[in-house]
């Protein structure tokens, strides 16, 4: 079988990519559509900011010909609700990380596996991670993890201050 | 007496939650239990007090998967209702939608979910690395319905461009035809498809199904038809209560549906439309049938992943036909009488997955008085159960690890839709 995939021109942009996962009916889970729309407004002209409500699958299509991607999604590790991960998972595995989201087809650490076993996989990949305290149905956020959105749009603004690959201020210790 | 229990935590690669129990006693199996935990029952009371014109996008919501079948089963239940005839373009136009949802649903179950299954993966992911032109074909057919479906519905997931009489919108005969091409590369990928399912291998297994789904007098049912089986069902398609029944299992929080009478299971999906509509199937989809070897009526639940190739080229080209024919309507809905007393209304439309029914009651003002949603995961609930004891009665032989596996193929034969918060479905398997 040929190559059945369609360049797709509209995709190939030359900006960043920050894409916000999550579901907006399920409290916490809704953490990255937050980061993202906080952040559109900011980043104008230095970034191209998707909101994603559907399933892993998507963000294959999502961030084809991106060469540079930002993903911000709720997690379940074990920490602290509202805590902040941080992951560049170019090998194409999140250990120890569960995304929240997800009802049907892949989580993100299977659509980051399945992307690197296809050839999919963006060149610099990030991976905001926000730990999840409610998951219940509900359009609000808990107080900790509010607190996680307003420092993840603080470190990606940073993270667009520098060169992907470098040396980020207030990253912290790799989580995995 | 013998012994034995096994428990897994959860069957990947299925949509929703539950879990199955299966109970071995003496190399005897003494119960087989799908237990689904599903959100229509919600859906249903909270539909009540609500506008009748609400319902397209309330029902669409109980799954991203297939919101098209909600969509089409709700809005051709208020019409029946409200006695209203929707016919020309806008009758097109809803084919057109549901072929999308077919385009997206049927490659992601046979590449992504089901798969795996015969090639001896886990899941998708360890199958990309040794077959990668097989999981981007399912990526990209799927996006090309994915494509449609925003196309006509204004987005993928949960459409809004639905409504009762018709459509708030209506594409432009330019929209339509530029999409054109990406119809005609999906036909060639489709056709793949079929060639790529048919060479997979199979278990030697047949079942003696009733199988249930829509016929009509002269299209591969989607929308339109009457209720038929191969026993001799045949109902126009708003008796489906007066020839299935619900019954809540002591051990699910899900009603199964099941035939009146005989409380028997019956069978609806991808092979009981195919057993029942063979001969309405479009000229490529035909052909490939033949070529490949498909029986005209399948009763091999593994080879349900070919019916759903078949399926596919199907809904390829019913959206080219339809395109090819386009008039954009005007206007895009039939304006709904006044609701000024209590009427009742029910429709069956194919999901991708099976037969699924809509009943509703309206009062006058056009409140919902009452809702009933089976959706086809439940029809096929107690088949499901059916297919699994005889799967593990000819299978007892098997450890325990291996009898898990094949249980979890059998279930994945029905693209099972459990839509819920998580996708979890806890399985053991009790050997007494």
């Amino acid at each position: 079988m040929s190559e059945p995939i369609p360049p797709n021109p509209a995709r190939a942009s030359p900006l960043p990519l920050v894409i916000g996962l999550g579901n907006d009916q399920r409290s916490d889970d809704r953490s990255g559509l937050e980061v993202a729309r906080a952040l559109r407004p900011l980043l104008a002209g230095k970034a191209r900011v998707e909101e994603c409500e559907s399933e892993g699958i998507a963000l294959l299509e999502l961030w084809r010909g991106a060469d540079r991607v930002i993903v911000v999604d709720a997690v379940r590790s074990g920490a602290a609700p509202g805590t902040v991960h941080r992951l560049e998972p170019g090998d194409g595995f999140l250990p120890g990380l569960r995304t929240a989201t997800s009802t049907h087809g892949l989580s993100l650490a299977e659509a980051v596996a399945l992307a690197k076993g296809l050839g999919f996989l963006p060149r610099h990949l990030v991976v905001y991670g926000i730990e999840a305290g409610d998951v219940g149905m509900g359009v609000t956020l808990t107080p900790p993890v509010a607190h996680g959105v307003r420092e993840v749009i603080d470190r990606i603004l940073v993270e667009f201050e520098t060169e992907p690959g470098a040396d980020v201020p207030g990253r912290g210790p790799p989580d995995a | 007496m013998t012994e034995r229990t096994i428990g897994i935590d959860y069957i990947a690669r299925v949509e929703g939650e539950g879990a199955l129990k299966v109970r071995i006693q003496d190399n005897k199996v003494e119960d087989v239990q799908l237990k689904i935990f599903e959100p229509p029952r919600f859906f249903e009371a909270f539909l009540r007090g609500r506008s009748y014109l609400e319902a397209p996008d309330i029902t669409a919501r109980i799954c991203g998967i297939c919101p098209v079948a909600y969509q089409m089963s709700s809005t051709h239940a208020m019409e029946r209702a409200l006695g209203m005839k929707v016919d020309g373009q806008i009758r097109e136009l809803r084919r057109l939608l549901y072929c999308g949802e077919w385009i997206e649903s049927h490659p992601l179950h046979i590449f992504l979910l089901h798969a795996p299954d015969f090639l001896g993966y886990p899941d998708a992911i360890h199958m990309a690395k040794d077959y990668p032109d097989a999981v981007k074909l399912g990526l990209a057919l799927k996006k090309v319905g994915n494509a449609l479906m925003t196309l006509l519905g204004g987005r993928e997931i949960h459409p809004i461009n639905v409504r009762v009489g018709g459509f708030y919108r209506a594409p432009t005969v330019s929209e339509l035809n530029a999409f054109r091409p990406q119809l005609v590369e999906a036909l060639k990928m489709a056709e793949q498809t079929v060639h790529f399912t048919a060479d997979l291998d199979f278990p030697a297994v047949e079942e003696d199904y009733e199988f249930v789904s829509l016929r009509h007098e002269r299209e591969y049912p989607l929308c339109e038809g009457d209720l038929v089986s191969n026993r001799g069902l045949k109902v126009p398609q708003d008796k489906w209560e007066d020839v299935f029944e619900e019954v809540h299992a002591p051990y699910a929080n899900a009603l199964q549906s099941r035939r009146k009478g005989t409380g028997t299971s019956y069978h609806v999906g991808p092979l009981a439309r195919y057993a029942l509509n063979r001969d309405h199937l479009s000229p490529r989809a035909d052909k490939l049938a033949r070529d490949v070897g498909l029986e005209n009526v399948v009763r091999n639940p593994y080879r349900s992943i070919i019916v759903r190739a078949v399926e596919t080229v199907y809904a390829v080209e019913e959206a080219l036909r339809i395109i090819d024919q386009y008039k954009r309507p005007d206007p895009s809905w039939v304006e709904p009488p006044p609701v000024t007393q209590v009427c009742s209304g029910g429709a069956v439309t194919e999901a991708p997955r099976g037969i699924l029914y809509h009943g509703y009651r309206i009062g006058p003002g056009g409140l919902i008085e009452h809702a009933r949603i089976v959706a086809p995961t439940s029809q096929n609930q107690k088949r499901i159960e059916d297919d699994v004891r005889h799967l593990v009665e000819r299978s007892l032989a098997l450890d325990d690890a291996a009898l898990t596996d094949a249980c979890e193929h059998a279930i994945r034969n029905y693209d099972p839709c459990i839509s819920c918060a998580t996708h979890f479905l806890k399985l053991d398997i009790e050997r007494q």
